[in-house]
């Protein structure tokens, strides 16, 4: 059975999501796969036609920066009206990322939820005995 | 967790209003004072949100109180129903949190002269084309697209240049809070970012709790305000509720991740960082000023627009002019956006900068930014409920001069998205409204489950509570007919 990607945190108005990873590269990955798990049903509807954009993000530290990540891909899929699917991780230190994220038209998906932006309010990212945890609430 | 119960102290003032004492957190510059009865103070005690009304009495500059009302809940940084003003010459600061990310997210009451016998049969005919004509849903875009150069011009004139390209009349622009265009507007403090996610989205609802309600007046509380608003029961009227959209968003993603650095530049100590903030006299706090305007402004133009397509719908089912449907706009209120008003404190008249997060202003009778037909009425204030019990229309008091003249702003969220999608099922909840007379049309049956009566708190409750504080008086209540969600 596949590893369930995340874990929701209750929260009145909003909703916030708790990942677990091996490494600080996967819970970013897997953060990014889990929100769009929440924008869009992960089934396409028509032909996928695709996009592709290079991020390169700087931040004041590592939580911060994995609010970045989050709100630079919510800002992408808004503007560029893309769902993305796919996240290559190139390089991650403790204040920067390199990454190549893919998808295609958001016309091609049914949507589920719309997130204005991952937020820093209950922000926490740190070390578990296997690996790492992040807890991300996002405005809905 | 939600369910945990919160035992922050609470000192009972009245019936009506109970105090988080200065005392509760070292760092609190004053008291907290949150408006509820006993029993939603039950419900507010179930999350986090007095934590947070406790948090924003750190905001360097705050004076008074941080200021909950009855629908208050759960945020992120400050409390949704939170209302705080910090004193500008004081280093009073402003923070994104305290406006948050739908800057303006606001509502509208429009009046018809329909009675509910007139469109009882049509109902169904203008749910459905309402939804058909007018975008909403996930990252819905509009009909109404602008170049560059229009979106900056919109920035700066709000719902005026909605009017001026034929999307309404002077009228609706004196129906609108700041005449749908708060002055300050800063186009260059909105990053190329916020202006590329806004654009394609003038004209549109959006999703989430916005909406756009068909509605009937089923109580009357004031009949001589209601006739000086030319209101009576049984009337149809319409609701909207949406904000400004992407750009919004952007502009208070852009500014909430740039103070976090105002924090330490300025000495400011915070307990979360989504309150993050600078004074309001700072470049910084400048900027953001001058950018949430903007975003205000175009969420001005956005309902404006909304409002032209709701009118055009009604004009082609009922084969009339929009005109002779009485289709006239009561007000346009925000209810997320940081405002710079005059109030006194302690004897001495100040420049405050009041934040409004979930919250509505409630100007008095007489207050000067009224216009010439509601000033001997007092400001409406649109109060929205949930899609299956109420909603008002209240006007502001000369009490609610302890409050900045801020009110509730709705029901207030009771369970969360995932609570309300595990025990509610979308099929019964359609048909129960449907045997109450109600039609809804959605984008997706999520957002109908999510948005249920029963996930909100019970708004005839929160309008009690309120109007017994004193803090607006009823008009009327009206029900709804026909809701279309995003």
């Amino acid at each position: 059975m596949a590893e369930k990607l995340y874990s929701l945190i209750e929260h009145t108005a909003d909703m916030g999501i708790r990942i677990k990873g091996r490494d600080i590269r996967e819970v970013f990955r897997k953060s990014a796969q889990a929100t769009f798990s929440i924008i869009a049903h992960q089934e396409r509807v028509r032909q996928p036609g695709k996009v592709s954009f290079n991020i390169e993000l700087k931040s004041a530290n590592l939580e911060e920066l994995l609010v970045d990540w989050l709100n630079e891909l919510l800002f992408l899929s808004s503007a560029k009206e893309a769902i993305f699917s796919d996240f290559k991780l190139l390089k991650i230190t403790e204040r920067t990322l390199q990454a190549v994220v893919c998808g295609s038209s958001a016309a091609n998906y049914r949507m589920k939820t719309e997130i204005k932006a991952a937020t820093y309010h209950g922000l926490s990212l740190k070390k578990i005995p296997r690996g790492w945890q992040a807890e991300v609430i996002f405005d809905l | 967790m939600i369910s945990e119960r919160n035992e922050i102290p609470l000192e009972k003032i009245d019936d009506f209003r109970w105090r988080i004492p200065r005392d509760y957190k070292s760092g609190m510059h004053v008291p907290g004072i949150v408006y509820a009865d006993e029993k939603l103070l039950k419900d507010i005690r179930r999350d986090k949100a007095l934590e947070q009304v406790a948090n924003v009495a750190f905001l360097p500059g705050i004076v008074e109180a941080s200021l909950a009302m009855p629908d208050i809940h759960w945020g992120f940084g400050f409390p949704i129903g939170g209302v705080a003003a910090t004193d500008i010459e004081n280093n009073g600061v402003i923070s994104p949190g305290g406006v948050g990310y739908d800057i303006n997210c606001g509502v509208r009451m429009l009046r018809t002269s329909l009675q509910l016998a007139d469109i009882k049969e049509k109902i169904k005919d203008l749910v459905y084309a309402l939804f058909s004509d007018i975008p909403s849903g996930v990252g819905s875009k509009g009909d109404i697209r602008v170049s560059q150069k229009e979106e900056r011009q919109i920035l700066v004139e709000g719902a005026r240049w909605a009017v001026e390209n034929g999307y309404g009349i002077q009228d609706d622009l004196d129906c609108t809070e700041e005449g749908g265009a708060i002055a300050g507007a800063d186009p260059q403090a909105v990053s190329d970012r916020a202006y590329e996610r806004g654009k394609a989205q003038s004209g549109t609802l959006g999703s989430g709790n916005h909406f756009l309600e068909v509605q009937v007046i089923d109580q009357l509380y004031s009949r001589d305000t209601c006739d000086q608003l030319g209101l009576e029961e049984g009337q149809v009227t319409v609701m909207i509720h949406s904000g400004s959209r992407g750009l919004g968003y952007q502009v208070c993603e852009d500014y909430a991740k740039g103070m976090i650095h105002c924090l330490q530049k300025y000495g400011i100590d915070m307990p979360d960082r989504q309150l993050a903030c600078a004074p309001v006299n700072s470049p910084e706090g400048k900027a953001y000023l001058g950018a949430m305007r903007c975003a205000a402004n175009y969420a001005w133009a956005n309902r404006q627009c909304l409002m032209h397509l709701t009118r055009k719908v009604f004009e082609r089912i009922l084969g009339a002019s929009w005109e002779d449907l009485g289709m006239f706009l009561i007000y346009d209120v925000a209810h997320n956006i940081a405002k710079i008003e005059k109030y006194t404190v302690a004897g001495k008249e100040k420049n405050l900068c009041v934040h409004r997060k979930g919250a509505t202003r409630a100007f008095p009778p007489g207050h000067p930014s009224l216009p010439g037909k509601y000033r001997n009425i007092g400001q409406p204030v649109i109060i929205p409920g949930d899609m299956g019990r109420n909603s008002y229309l209240l006007v502001g008091t000369e009490k609610a001069v302890e409050t900045y003249y801020s009110s509730c702003h709705g029901a207030g969220r009771l369970k969360s998205r995932t609570q309300a999608t595990r025990t509610i099922n979308a099929d019964a909840l359609l048909k129960e409204l449907e045997s109450k007379g109600i039609i809804i049309k959605a984008s997706g049956r999520g957002t109908i489950v999510e948005e249920a009566p029963s996930a909100y708190k019970d708004v005839n409750e929160v309008v009690d509570v309120v109007a017994k504080a004193g803090l607006c008086k009823r008009v009327c209540r009206m029900k709804p007919l026909g809701v279309i969600k995003g």
